[in-house]
Order: C-alpha cells, then sequence, then structure tokens
C-alpha cells in the first residue's frame, strides 16, 4: 500500500491565519498521510514557518481547520501536542540553560510512563550518538548542528504522530546540513510521517513522496520532487531559479 | 571584636536569609512569567497575619500557623492568577508586563488595607518566636535568628527539590526559558503560571511569618522587604533564582556592616547605592544575561 493509499493523520482544509491584521496564510489545504514524507517548499517569508506554527497553535487560526487523526485541533498548542504533532522548529528553540538530556527528556514531558521515556531516549541516542556524548552539556554552549541535532531528538522523545519539521538547513554549513538530512532520511525509511518545509527544493528531492509549492500564502503547485526539478520556469518564478 | 563580628554576621544572615525567601519569590514569578508582582508585599504581610489569627485567635500550635500561612499565600496567588493575570494574559502580550505591574500595584493596596480594617493599625506581636539565646563557644547567638536560618534553608531545599526533579518544576522551567517551546512539549504555561504563583505566593506567607517574628505585626509590614528583596533581584539579574539568593545574603551582610560602621541610618542608602551602581556597569545584573528586544 503507498503512502498515500494509508489513513491521512493530518489533514489542512482551507486554513488562515497570521499576525496582527495581516493574513500570511490564504487559504492553504493538504493532507499528510501516515508514513509519508511531505515538504512545502518556497521562498522566504511566503508563511512556510507560519503554515507549521498554526498547525502547532502557536499562531492562531483565522479560518478553515486543522485535524490529526479526523480529530479536529482546539488551537491550544499543548492540546495540539496530546494528539501527536511533534514540533521541530526553526531556530531549534531549545532550553538553553538546560542540558541536552533535560532538553530530550523534556521532549517526552507527555509520556506516560518511565520505561517509554527510556526506550525512546536509546532510540533517539542510537540515531544520534553525538548527543549521547553530549547528555549533560547545557544547550547554549552547543554549536549549529548539535543544537538542531537536538531538537530533532527531541522532537522525536515526543513520539507523536507526525513530525513537523522546520527548515533543518538554515544557517548550518553544507556538511552539517548533510548530516542533519542523513538523520531525517533515516527517520522517512523507519516510517514516520514528516511534513518539513524547506527553501531549496534540491535538499528533499531524493527524500519527499510529494512536494507543495507555497507562494504569497498559497500552494501554487503540488506534485512529485522530480516533477518540479523537471519544471525550470516553475523554479525561476518562485524560487529564482 | 570577634563578638561583634559575629553578632554583625548572625544579624547579616538572619536579614539574608529573610529578604532570599523574598526575593526568591519575586524572581520566580518574573523569570517564568515576565510579572513583577507587586502584590507580593501584601501577600507576605497576609501569611504573617494568618499565622498570628491562627495560634492566638484559634489556639491552634505554631506549627499549624506556618500551614495556614502557607496556604493563604498560596491561595492569595491562586486568586491573583484567576481575577487578573489570567484575564491579562488573554490580552495582547506586549502589554501584559505593564498592566499586570499597575494591577498588582491595585491588589497590593486592596489587601493591605482589608487587613488594616480588619485587624486594626496597631502593632501585634507576633506568636511565633524563641526566646532565649545559646552558646557556640565563645559566641551567643539568638534561637529565634536560628530558627528563621533554618527554616529559610528548608524553604530553599524544597523548592529547589521542587524546580530541579519534578516534573512540575521542569515545566517551571521549561516555561521559563522558552514559553513557546514549553507549550510545544505539552506543557499547559497557564497551569504553569497558576502554580508559580501558588508556590510564590507560598514562600510570602510563610516570609511574612518570620519577618513578622523579628519585628511586629503591622498592615505595612511586607513593604520593607519587598522593596529590598527587589533591590537584590535587580542586583542578581530577574528570574536568576541561585543569583538572588547570593544577592540577598551578600547585600544583607553589607547592609548589616554599613549599619554598624556608619550607622543604621546608612543601611538602605547603601542598598541604593548598589543597585544604581549595577544599572549602570552592568545593567542585566549581576548573574543575569542580557537581553535584546527588537522595538
Amino acid at each position: 500500500m503507498g503512502a498515500a493509499a494509508k489513513p491521512p493523520v493530518l489533514q489542512l482544509d482551507r486554513i488562515v491565519s497570521g499576525y496582527d491584521g495581516l493574513d500570511v496564510l490564504k487559504g492553504i489545504s493538504l493532507t499528510v498521510h501516515a508514513g509519508e514524507f511531505v515538504t512545502v517548499v518556497g521562498p522566504n517569508g511566503h508563511g512556510k514557518s507560519t503554515l507549521l506554527k498554526t498547525i502547532s497553535g502557536l499562531v492562531p487560526l483565522r479560518g478553515g481547520q486543522i485535524s490529526i487523526d479526523g480529530q479536529r485541533l482546539s488551537g491550544k498548542p499543548h492540546e495540539t501536542a496530546m494528539l501527536g504533532v511533534a514540533h521541530v522548529p526553526q531556530g531549534d528553540m531549545l532550553f538553553a540553560q538546560m542540558s541536552v538530556l533535560e532538553n530530550l527528556l523534556m521532549g517526552a514531558y507527555l509520556a506516560p510512563d518511565k520505561a517509554g521515556i527510556t526506550r525512546r531516549l536509546d532510540e533517539v541516542y542510537a540515531l544520534l550518538p553525538k548527543l549521547a556524548d553530549r547528555r549533560g552539556q547545557i544547550a547554549s554552549s552547543l554549536s549549529g548542528g548539535e543544537r538542531r541535532m537536538v531538537g530533532i531528538g527531541r522532537g522525536l522523545m515526543m513520539g507523536g504522530r507526525i513530525l513537523l519539521i522546520d527548515e533543518p538547513s538554515l544557517g548550518l554549513a553544507p556538511l552539517i546540513i548533510d548530516q542533519v538530512y542523513g538523520v531525517i532520511s533515516e527517520l522517512s525509511k523507519a516510517g514516520r510521517t514528516i511534513l518539513l518545509v524547506e527553501e531549496n527544493p534540491a535538499r528533499v528531492e531524493d527524500l519527499a513522496d510529494r512536494l507543495h509549492l507555497l507562494d504569497d500564502g498559497a500552494i501554487v503547485w503540488s506534485g512529485k520532487p522530480a516533477e518540479l526539478m523537471a519544471r525550470d520556469e516553475l523554479l525561476a518564478t518562485y524560487l529564482g531559479g | 571584636m570577634v563578638d561583634v563580628l559575629m553578632a554583625i554576621l548572625v544579624a547579616g544572615f538572619t536579614s539574608g536569609a529573610l529578604y532570599a525567601l523574598a526575593t526568591v519569590g519575586l524572581s520566580l514569578v518574573w523569570g517564568s512569567m515576565g510579572m513583577l508582582n507587586m502584590a507580593h508585599a501584601a501577600m507576605l504581610t497576609l501569611g504573617g497575619y494568618v499565622a498570628f489569627t491562627v495560634i492566638t485567635s484559634l489556639g491552634l500550635p505554631i506549627a499549624l500557623g506556618f500551614a495556614g500561612a502557607i496556604i493563604a499565600g498560596a491561595v492569595a496567588g491562586a486568586i491573583l492568577y484567576f481575577a487578573i493575570v489570567r484575564n491579562l494574559l488573554k490580552n495582547d502580550k506586549s502589554t501584559f508586563e505593564a498592566n499586570v505591574m499597575i494591577a498588582t500595584v491595585g491588589i497590593g493596596i486592596a489587601l493591605e488595607n482589608a487587613i488594616l480594617l480588619t485587624y486594626g493599625g496597631q502593632p501585634l506581636k507576633q506568636p511565633v518566636s524563641i526566646v532565649g539565646t545559646f552558646r557556640l563557644g565563645p559566641l551567643t547567638l539568638p534561637w529565634q535568628n536560628l530558627m528563621i536560618i533554618a527554616v529559610v534553608v528548608v524553604m530553599m531545599v524544597v523548592v529547589s527539590l521542587a524546580l530541579g526533579r519534578t516534573r512540575m518544576g521542569r515545566a517551571i522551567r521549561a516555561t521559563a526559558q522558552n514559553r513557546d517551546a514549553a507549550q510545544l512539549m505539552g506543557v499547559a504555561v497557564n497551569r504553569v503560571y497558576l502554580q508559580v504563583l501558588m508556590l510564590s505566593g507560598a514562600l510570602a506567607g510563610i516570609c511574612g511569618v518570620m519577618v513578622s517574628s523579628m519585628t511586629q505585626l503591622s498592615p505595612p509590614l511586607g513593604n520593607d522587604p519587598m522593596l529590598k528583596a527587589f533591590i537584590m533581584c535587580v542586583v542578581a539579574g530577574l528570574g536568576n533564582l541561585p543569583g538572588a539568593v547570593a544577592a540577598a545574603l551578600g547585600l544583607a551582610l553589607l547592609e548589616s556592616f554599613v549599619q554598624y560602621a556608619l550607622g543604621a541610618r546608612w543601611g538602605f542608602p547603601s542598598l541604593l547605592f548598589v543597585v544604581i551602581a549595577v544599572l549602570i556597569w552592568r545593567p542585566s545584573g549581576l548573574f543575569g544575561r542580557a537581553e535584546i528586544r527588537r522595538m
């Protein structure tokens, strides 16, 4: 069964949201199925981060509706997290004065049992072994790449139904970007449901199942990543070539 | 000379312990909520009077007087949250700091006057006191001071364990460090705010019992310790709990030494001098981190 034939995990139905008097997202609809890797690409300032923040509840929804496994979201971030939305935000948003281990444990804040937390921690350390070495280090003293790994690890500790990842390559050196995307690729192969936003479609060409092109708060094209990469006029118009 | 020095140290540590208790409550609220609770002084006074009522009017043991003060402070914190803070948080976040400061000034005045109407303005003697002294080598130390230091140390250990070892404490620290990220992890920040105000109120309540045991009960009881607690919060860096304790002890010792060397009237000005110097040379406080706000 292909990913798209599996039941939808996340459904956005004509969502509108923004800041102050300005609508940033203008009626976006998309669906992410179980085990699917969906990417939204678009230029800076066109609503990619706002999209993820609206799903997780950090930016209030003004119109439309969002549902997880058919259950409509309340718009409160902690209740959205309880329904299994794990958001790895742009800029990491780590707890700067906590250790790596404490940051990871905060990811498991909603986990009901200690055994489950230990199991998740072991899984995260297996995927991101550097975090095990750095477990006692204060988050603010980590490098940019390490912070990004902690952010992803913390998202994995949430053990949610869907992982929202916001521009994982932002501000990182090319070598580190490759490492970060290597981890994301592993997660996808392991069957994780992922919605990722990214400015550069080439980064996800070999990873994503489907891709949506976002421009000025609206989806202007959807398809396979390879199809977009073959459409020079789309790349030139919306992503500057 | 050694006797004098030790007397100053004991007085300084006792004051420092009391200031630390008041400062930690204030700092906890600022650090996790960005809220200057101007009603903290009145909550402190409330604790002192509730303990007085439980012990003197109801004739119950002193331990229940402490429990009453803690409960009264925590309940006052909860009422403050439900009546004021929760509603202000629904408004524009950028106006919260100023609005809540003004609102809590009003709450503080109302509470202080309610206490004045209930108990009158005459000073009352707090029954929580231990008379007598004990000898430690060449030193003679009052039991009362020792009790205050012991109670404050116990409270600090309890707060430290609550913040460091419990799920609630982790949520409070996470919210203080990054509110949005805490929400993404599933932390209900409004519940955290309620818990913080209740914890801070409980600390204020017990601090009120301790302060009034050294002086007397009167409606403006909390004003002086809170003013000094504010100074210590600013010197430490707002929201920094270990720094607040260190600043409270350091400044209380300084105040005691200055009062001995230059006279009692120079004690408070010496604290003001320190806070002005810190604001000039290190505006984020001795232990605080600089914060950049884009306007």
